[in-house]
C-alpha cells in the first residue's frame, strides 16, 4: 500500500510536541514522525526518536586506507630507488611521516565528503509534503501513514492547533 | 522593585538580543545587502593591475626561475596567511558552544570562496620550485639534495603532494560554506531572484528541516572542520618551508613553522573583526551584531599579539646565543641588517601596536578597539610576508644547494611590476569575497534563531545578567 504524507504547521513547539504525542495515539510510532524546524531544537524537545547518524565512521575508514596508500608510496618509491640521504636509512620514519600523514588527510577528506552525501541521502528529491513556512520559523510536523489513514491524521493535526495542513 | 537604570557593568549594547521581527527579516535582510558598486569596480580595477603586472613580470622573467618571484610569493603568502584559516574559527567557536560566535561565523566561512583564489595562485609558485636534486652535485661546501621537508624524495615530491594539500584547503571549506548555509539558503529562496534563485534551489532545494538533516549537516561540519584543523597547519608547514626556509641554506628552525601558523590565526581574526565592524556599524546589523563580540574575540586576539613576540623572540635567542656563522648571517638578514625596518614595522604591527590598544579594558569592551588593532595585525602580517619570502627568494639561488648561506644578501625593493602584482593579488581576494557576500546569506540566520533560543537578560537580585543555556 502507498505512503502518504500529512504535514501540520504549528507556531508554537509546544503545540507540535503535542500534535506528535496526538498522532501516536492512532497507532503510528514516532518512526513515522518527524518535526520540521527552521533552526536545530534540543534534543529530545519534541519527544521525538533518537537519530542514530554514522557520519564518523567514514572519515576514519578513509583515513585508515589513506594512511596505508602513504606507507605504500613511500616505501614502494624507496625501495625502488634507493637513495641513501644523510646516513639514514631506505626506510626511515620521519621523511615517510609527511607522506603518510597527508594519504590519511586526503583519505579521510574524500571519504567524508562521500559519508556526507551518503547520510544526506543526495542527490535527493522532495516528494513528501512541505512548505516554505517552515523555513520562516513554523514547526513542521510531518507525518507518513498508509494510504486511506492520511484524512485520519490530517484531522488529528488540525484538532491539535495545526494552522495549515498538506497532504502529499 | 526599583527598575535597573542600567545593564550593571557593561555597556547597554554588550549583548543585542533580536525579537521576532528582527528574525522574521533576517533572511530578507541577510540576501540583499547593497555591496557599493565602486568598492566592486575598484577591486576589479587592482585585479586587472595585478594581471598586467603578473603578464608583464612572465613575458620578462619567465616562469623558470623563482628569484624574481619574491614579492608575487609575499602577496600570495598574506592572502592565504589571512583567509585560509578564517572559516576554522567559525569552525572552532562553533565546537566549543560559544554562543558569540553566532553573528561572526557566516563571515568567515564566506573567506573560503578566496581559498579558490589561494589555489590559483599557488599553481605558478609549483612550477617555480627549484629542483631538488642538485644539477652539479655534491662539492666541498654542497649537498646532492638540498635540505628540504622532502627528504628522500618520495614519489610525487614536493609537487603532487603540496598540490593535493592545497587543494584540499578549498575543497574542505567551500564544502563547509556550503554545509553551514544550506538550510540559510532555503530560508532565503523567496527573498531572491534569477541566477542567485537557481543556485540557491540547486543547493537548498533538498533541504526541509527534519532533525535527520540538522544532526548530519552539523555532524559534517564537525568532521570537515576537524579535518580541516589537521590539514591547515600541515599546509602551512609546507607554505613556510619549501618557500622560505629552504631557500635560505642551513635555515634549520622549528619555530618559524609555529609562528606562520600562529599569524595566520592572528591575521584571520583580524579580518574577521574589521568585517564585522563594517557590517555592524555600516551594514545594518546592528540587532545581531552586539559589542560582546569584540570585546570576546579582542582576548583573543590580545593573546594571539602577545605569542607572536614570545614565539619571535624565542627563534631570535635561539639563533642570537648559537652564534654559528649561518645562524648570524640570518639574523643580520631577517632581523637586524638588511630588512630591519621592515622587522621593525613587522614587530609593531603583529605585536606592540595590538597589545598597547588591547591591554586597556575600556578599549577592548569598545566595538571599535579590536577592529582598530586587527588594522595593524593586517599591516603587521604583511611586512613579515615580505621580510620572510621576498628575502627568501632572494637570498641567491646559487647558494641553495650549500650546507649554509656565507654572506648577508641585500634586501631588495619592489618594481612596479611586483607592486602591481601586490595590489593585484590583495584586489583579487577582495573581489571574490565581496562576490560571496552578494551570493550567500552573509548572516548565518539559523545559529542566529537556535541563540535567541538560549540566551536572554535575566534578574539576580538588583542586577540584570546575561543567562545562557547549555543544551548539549
Amino acid at each position: 500500500m502507498a505512503i502518504k504524507s500529512v504535514l501540520g504547521l504549528f507556531q508554537d513547539a509546544n503545540q507540535a510536541a503535542d500534535a506528535g504525542d496526538a498522532v501516536k495515539e492512532t497507532g503510528l510510532t514516532e518512526n513515522d514522525i518527524d518535526f520540521l524546524t527552521d533552526c536545530p531544537y534540543p534534543e529530545g524537545a519534541f519527544g521525538e526518536r533518537e537519530e542514530h547518524i554514522k557520519l564518523f565512521l567514514f572519515p576514519f575508514i578513509g583515513g585508515i586506507l589513506g594512511f596505508f596508500g602513504g606507507i605504500m608510496v613511500t616505501s614502494m618509491t624507496q625501495m625502488a630507488y634507493p637513495l641513501i640521504t644523510g646516513g639514514k636509512p631506505i626506510l626511515s620514519l620521519p621523511p615517510m611521516a609527511v607522506v603518510m600523514y597527508e594519504g590519511t588527510m586526503l583519505g579521510a577528506i574524500l571519504f567524508t565528503v562521500l559519508g556526507v552525501l551518503f547520510e544526506s541521502r543526495l542527490p535527493h528529491k522532495m516528494t513528501e509534503a512541505y512548505d516554505e513556512r517552515v523555513s520562516q520559523g513554523l514547526i513542521g510536523v510531518l507525518v507518513r501513514a498508509e494510504e486511506g489513514k492520511e484524512q485520519e491524521i490530517n484531522d488529528v493535526l488540525s484538532k491539535a492547533g495545526a494552522v495549515d495542513t498538506k497532504i502529499a | 522593585m526599583a527598575e535597573l537604570k542600567t545593564l550593571n557593568h557593561h555597556y547597554k549594547d554588550m549583548w543585542v538580543f533580536p525579537d521576532a521581527d528582527d528574525l522574521a527579516g533576517l533572511p530578507a535582510k541577510a540576501t540583499s545587502i547593497g555591496i557599493n558598486k565602486l568598492l566592486l569596480w575598484l577591486t576589479l580595477i587592482l585585479t586587472a593591475i595585478g594581471v598586467v603586472g603578473f603578464v608583464m613580470r612572465a613575458s620578462a622573467d619567465g616562469l623558470n626561475d623563482y628569484e624574481p618571484w619574491g614579492y608575487y610569493m609575499a602577496a600570495f603568502s598574506f592572502v592565504f596567511m589571512v583567509t585560509a584559516p578564517a572559516p576554522l574559527v567559525s569552525v572552532a567557536f562553533r565546537l566549543i558552544r560559544s554562543h558569540w560566535r553566532r553573528p561572526l561565523t557566516r563571515i568567515a566561512e564566506i573567506f573560503a570562496l578566496v581559498g579558490i583564489v589561494n589555489f590559483v595562485l599557488y599553481i605558478p609558485l609549483m612550477l617555480m620550485i627549484p629542483e631538488i636534486a642538485n644539477p652539479n652535485g655534491a662539492g666541498h661546501h654542497s649537498l646532492d639534495i638540498r635540505r628540504t621537508l622532502w627528504i628522500q624524495v618520495p614519489w610525487g615530491a614536493p609537487h603532487f603532494w603540496e598540490t593535493m594539500a592545497m587543494l584540499s584547503l578549498p575543497v574542505m571549506s567551500c564544502l563547509i560554506l556550503l554545509l553551514s548555509a544550506t538550510p540559510d539558503m532555503s530560508a532565503s529562496i523567496q527573498f531572491v531572484s534569477g541566477i542567485k534563485k537557481k543556485f540557491y534551489m540547486l543547493v537548498a532545494g533538498y533541504w526541509k528541516g527534519s532533525k535527520r538533516q540538522w544532526l548530519v549537516m552539523q555532524a559534517a561540519i564537525g568532521a570537515l572542520g576537524g579535518l580541516y584543523f589537521l590539514t591547515l597547519p600541515f599546509v602551512q608547514f609546507l607554505i613556510s618551508t619549501d618557500f622560505g626556509m629552504s631557500l635560505i641554506a642551513g635555515w634549520k628552525d622549528s619555530i618559524f613553522p609555529a609562528i606562520y601558523t600562529l599569524m595566520g590565526f592572528q591575521t584571520s581574526l583580524a579580518a574577521i573583526l574589521i568585517v564585522l565592524y563594517i557590517f555592524r556599524r555600516w551594514g545594518g546589523f546592528e540587532n545581531f551584531i552586539g559589542a560582546s563580540q569584540f570585546w570576546s574575540a579582542s582576548k583573543i586576539l590580545l593573546g594571539l599579539s602577545l605569542l607572536w613576540i614570545y614565539h619571535m623572540f624565542a627563534f631570535f635567542i635561539t639563533f642570537w646565543y648559537g652564534r654559528m656563522e649561518v645562524e648570524q648571517n640570518i639574523l643580520n638578514y631577517l632581523y637586524v641588517d638588511s630588512w630591519f625596518w621592515i622587522f621593525i614595522i613587522n614587530a609593531l604591527g603583529s605585536w606592540l601596536i595590538p597589545f598597547l590598544i588591547l591591554v586597556w579594558n575600556p578599549v577592548r569592551r569598545a566595538d571599535w578597539g579590536a577592529p582598530l588593532a586587527a588594522v595593524f595585525v593586517l599591516i603587521g602580517a604583511l611586512m613579515f610576508n615580505i621580510r620572510i619570502f621576498v628575502g627568501a627568494f632572494n637570498a641567491g639561488r646559487e647558494q641553495i644547494y650549500d650546507i649554509s648561506i656565507t654572506f648577508v644578501p641585500d634586501a631588495v625593493g619592489p618594481d612596479i611590476w611586483d607592486l602591481c602584482m601586490v595590489i593585484g593579488i590583495i584586489g583579487l581576494a577582495c573581489l571574490v569575497y565581496l562576490i560571496g557576500l552578494r551570493i550567500f546569506p552573509v548572516m548565518n540566520i539559523w545559529e542566529i534563531k537556535e541563540g535567541a533560543m538560549y540566551q536572554k537578560m535575566g534578574r539576580l537580585f538588583r542586577g540584570n545578567y546575561l543567562v545562557l543555556a547549555k543544551p548539549e
